[in-house]
C-alpha cells in the first residue's frame, strides 16, 4: 500500500498537467458543444440547447465542403512527403561529400513555428513582391496570384506542407533504414532480385511499422493544420483552401460562436478517430495476427 | 553448371588487405571444399564468389564469363549464409519460395518445389512459421532450403550445417552429397568440420589469413601435406609436430627424443620438424618408451596423450587400452607414415 501511495505521488504531477490541459478541456468543449454560447452577441448567456450544433454541423455545407478540401489535402500532402521522404531517406543513407551538412540543414524547416512558415511563404508568393510569382512569370509567363487562383492557392498550401513535414518523414524513415539488417538485401540479390524487386519484397515490408508511424503522426497532424494556411491564404480563395481546422478557427474566433465551434471540433475530433481506426484495422492489425 | 576460376584474388579493406593472390581452379561439377582457421577469409571469398564484396585485384570467373563486375543477380548462383539471412517478413515457404517467385516461375512449380524441399529437410510442419519462431538449426535448414530449390551455375554453402545437432548432420551432410550426385552443380562448401571436409569434397583448399596453402584431394592432403600448417590443420586429433634435428640418419628432438626416418630429401644436421598422425603410432614394444598423462576414450577409439621425455606424443588407437596415467608404455611408430617438414620454411621435405 505503501509504495502504491508512491507510485499515485510519483504521478500525480503528469497526471496534474494531462488533467489540466487535456483532459478538463475536452470535458469543458464537450460541455460548450451542447450550448447556445456567444459571449459578444445580444445575449452573452450560455443556454443549454440540446444537439441543436451537431444538427447545424451536419447541414453545415461549408464544413462538409472543408471536408472534402481537408481529405485532398491530407492526402496529396502526406502522400508526396511520404515518397519524397523515402527518396532524400535512401539519399542519406548513401556517402556523398557534404553529407551531414545537407542532412542538417535539411530538417531547419521543422524547427519554425508554423506560423513562421505561413508568413515567410506569404511573402515568397504575394504577387508583385514574391519571389515566386516572379520568377514563375520570368520562366514560364505563369501569373501566380493564390487570391484569385483557388487551384494554385491548394497546390501552394500541399507544397508548403509538404516544404515544412517532409524532413520529419525523412528523419524517421532514415532511423528505420539504418537498423535493418544488410544480409536479408544481399540475399535477396542472390535469388535475383531487381532493384524494385528488392524495394517492394524487402524494404518495404521491414520499415513498415516506422511508415505507419510516420503517416499516422503527418496524418492527425495535417487534419488539424490551421496556422499556416491561415496565414498564407487565410482559406481562400473562396473557401478553397478552408480546412476544417481553418473551418473552426473562422467559426470560433472571428464570429466568436463558441458553441458551435466546440461542436465542429468535437465532430472532427471524431472524425480523426475514426481514420486513424481504419487504417490501423486495414494495415496494422491483419499483419500482427499473422506475425 | 560451370567451371569456376578464381585467379589471383586479392581483397582490401581500406588500407587491411585480407585476400593475398589467391587462385583456384573447380571443375565444371565439382564440389571443393574450402577450410582454414577463424578469419581467414572463407566467408569473404565465397561472398566475392557471390558477387556481394568488389574484387580488389584478379579476376573471378563462372562458365568462363569474367564475372568480376556482374552484379550477384546476373550471376545465376544460390548461397547459404553463415548467418542464415533469412527474410524475417516471410514465412518459411515463402521464404524458401523467393528466389523462384524472383524467377516468375508458376505458383504450382514453386509449391511443388518448396514441398519437396522442404522433405528433405524435415521442415513441412514449419511451412507457415516465421523465422523468429524457429530455432538455430531449424532456420539454418529454411536457409539451405532456399537454395535447393534452385538449380542455379553455382551453389556456394558457407557453413550450412555449423548449429544441427550430429545426427541431423549427418543426415543433411548425405543429403547434400546425394543432391550433389543427382544435380552435378558446381559447389563451394565452407566448413569447420573436418569429416564434412574429407567425406564431401572432390578437392579441398586450405586457407590461412587469406591465402592458399595447399589445394588437393582429401585424401592427397591427408597422405601428402605440403607444410607444417597443413599437416596440423587437417586430420583429428591433429598431428603430432616435434620440432629436431637429423642427427646419424634419425630424428633427434629438442628433448632427446630418437625417432626413425622416412625416406626424404633430409640432409644430416638439418633442423626439421617431424609430424606423424595420432592413429598412425601403435603400442607394443621396441619403439619409444613413454609416461602416459592422459587416457581418452570416446567408445571408438583411445586417445592416449603421452610423455617422451620433454616431448608430448597423442596416439589414438581403435582398442580400448587400460593404461593408467602414470605408467609407462611403449608407442610404436612406423617411420613410412611419418613427415618431415623444414624448420625453417616449414616446407615438406
Ligand atoms: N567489412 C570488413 N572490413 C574489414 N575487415 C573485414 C571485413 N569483413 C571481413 N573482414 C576481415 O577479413 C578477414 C576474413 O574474414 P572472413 O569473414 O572471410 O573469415 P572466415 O574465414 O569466414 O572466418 P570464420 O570461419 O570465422 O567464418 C577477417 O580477418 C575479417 O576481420
Ligand atoms: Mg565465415
Amino acid at each position: 500500500m505503501q509504495s502504491n501511495r508512491l507510485g499515485w505521488l510519483l504521478l500525480a504531477p503528469t497526471l496534474l498537467i494531462l488533467a489540466m490541459f487535456g483532459v478538463f478541456p475536452f470535458i469543458y468543449v464537450l460541455f460548450v458543444s451542447f450550448h447556445q454560447w456567444n459571449p459578444f452577441a445580444v445575449n452573452p448567456e450560455m443556454a443549454f440547447n440540446w444537439a441543436a450544433n451537431y444538427r447545424r454541423v451536419v447541414f453545415d455545407a461549408q464544413f462538409i465542403a472543408s471536408l472534402g478540401v481537408t481529405a485532398a489535402f491530407v492526402f496529396f500532402a502526406v502522400v508526396s512527403e511520404l515518397i519524397l521522404g523515402y527518396a532524400l531517406a535512401q539519399a542519406f543513407m548513401k556517402d556523398f561529400p557534404g553529407k551531414a551538412f545537407f542532412r542538417t540543414i535539411h530538417t531547419l524547416p521543422l524547427i519554425m513555428a508554423p506560423i513562421i512558415v505561413g508568413s515567410v511563404w506569404k511573402l515568397m508568393t504575394t504577387p508583385s513582391i514574391g519571389i515566386i510569382p516572379h520568377l514563375l512569370d520570368n520562366w514560364f509567363g505563369y501569373d501566380l496570384n493564390i487570391g484569385q487562383s483557388a487551384g494554385a492557392a491548394f497546390v501552394l498550401t500541399v507544397i508548403m506542407d509538404i516544404w515544412h513535414w517532409t524532413p520529419l518523414v525523412t528523419l524517421s524513415l532514415i532511423a528505420a533504414l539504418v537498423s535493418l539488417p544488410p544480409d536479408p538485401f544481399e540475399q535477396a540479390q542472390i535469388d535475383g532480385a531487381g532493384r524494385w524487386q528488392i524495394f517492394w519484397h524487402i524494404t518495404l515490408p521491414m520499415i513498415r511499422p516506422a511508415i505507419l508511424a510516420t503517416v499516422f503522426i503527418r496524418l492527425m497532424d495535417a487534419l488539424r493544420t490551421v496556422d499556416e494556411v491561415l496565414m498564407l491564404t487565410g482559406g481562400g480563395p473562396g473557401s478553397a483552401t478552408r480546412y476544417v481546422g481553418v473551418h473552426i478557427f473562422k467559426e470560433v474566433f472571428p464570429r466568436t460562436n463558441y458553441g458551435y465551434g466546440s461542436a465542429i471540433s468535437v465532430v472532427v475530433l471524431y472524425v480523426t478517430i475514426v481514420v486513424c481506426w481504419l487504417l490501423y484495422v486495414g494495415l496494422i492489425a491483419p499483419r500482427n495476427k499473422k506475425g | 553448371m560451370a567451371e569456376v576460376r578464381i585467379d589471383k584474388v586479392s581483397k582490401q579493406y581500406g588500407a587491411l588487405q585480407v585476400m593475398h593472390g589467391v587462385s583456384v581452379d573447380i571443375a565444371d561439377g565439382e564440389f571443393v571444399v574450402l577450410v582454414g582457421p577463424s578469419g581467414c577469409g572463407k566467408s569473404t571469398l565465397l561472398r566475392m564468389l557471390a558477387g556481394l564484396e568488389k574484387i580488389s585485384g584478379g579476376d573471378i570467373s563462372i562458365g568462363g564469363r569474367v564475372v568480376n563486375d556482374v552484379p550477384p543477380k546476373e550471376r545465376d548462383i544460390a548461397m547459404v549464409f553463415q548467418s542464415y539471412a533469412l527474410y524475417p517478413h516471410k514465412t518459411v515457404a515463402e521464404n524458401m519460395g523467393f528466389p523462384l517467385k524472383m524467377a516468375k516461375r508458376p505458383k504450382a512449380e514453386i509449391d511443388e518445389k518448396v514441398g519437396r524441399a522442404a522433405a528433405i529437410l524435415d521442415l513441412t510442419k514449419y511451412l507457415d512459421r516465421f523465422p523468429k519462431q524457429l530455432s538455430g538449426g531449424q532456420r539454418q535448414r529454411v536457409a539451405m532450403g532456399r537454395a535447393i530449390v534452385r538449380d542455379p551455375q553455382v551453389f556456394l554453402f558457407d557453413e550450412p550445417l555449423s548449429n544441427l545437432d550430429a545426427k541431423l548432420r549427418v543426415t543433411m551432410r548425405v543429403e547434400i552429397k546425394e543432391l550433389h550426385q543427382r544435380l552435378k552443380t558446381t559447389t563451394v562448401y565452407v566448413t569447420h568440420d573436418q569429416i564434412e571436409a574429407m567425406t564431401m569434397a572432390d578437392k579441398i583448399v586450405v586457407m590461412r589469413d587469406g591465402r592458399v596453402e595447399q589445394i588437393g584431394a582429401p585424401l592427397d592432403l591427408y597422405d601428402t601435406p605440403q607444410n607444417v600448417f597443413v599437416a596440423g590443420f587437417i586430420g583429428s586429433p591433429a598431428m603430432n609436430l616435434i620440432r629436431g634435428r637429423i642427427e646419424q640418419g634419425a630424428f633427434v628432438s629438442e628433448g632427446g627424443l630418437r625417432l626413425p626416418l622416412p625416406a626424404s630429401s633430409a640432409v644430416e644436421g638439418q633442423e626439421v620438424i617431424y609430424g606423424i598422425r595420432p592413429e598412425h603410432i601403435g603400442i607394443g614394444d621396441g619403439g619409444v618408451t613413454v609416461d602416459v598423462v592422459v587416457v581418452e576414450l570416446t567408445g571408438s577409439e583411445t586417445q592416449i596423450f603421452a610423455k617422451a621425455g620433454a616431448d608430448l606424443l597423442n596416439a589414438a588407437v581403435k582398442d580400448r587400452v587400460s593404461a593408467a596415467p602414470g605408467s609407462r608404455i611403449g608407442f610404436r611408430i612406423d617411420p613410412a607414415q611419418a613427415h618431415l617438414f623444414d624448420q625453417k620454411t616449414e616446407r615438406r621435405l
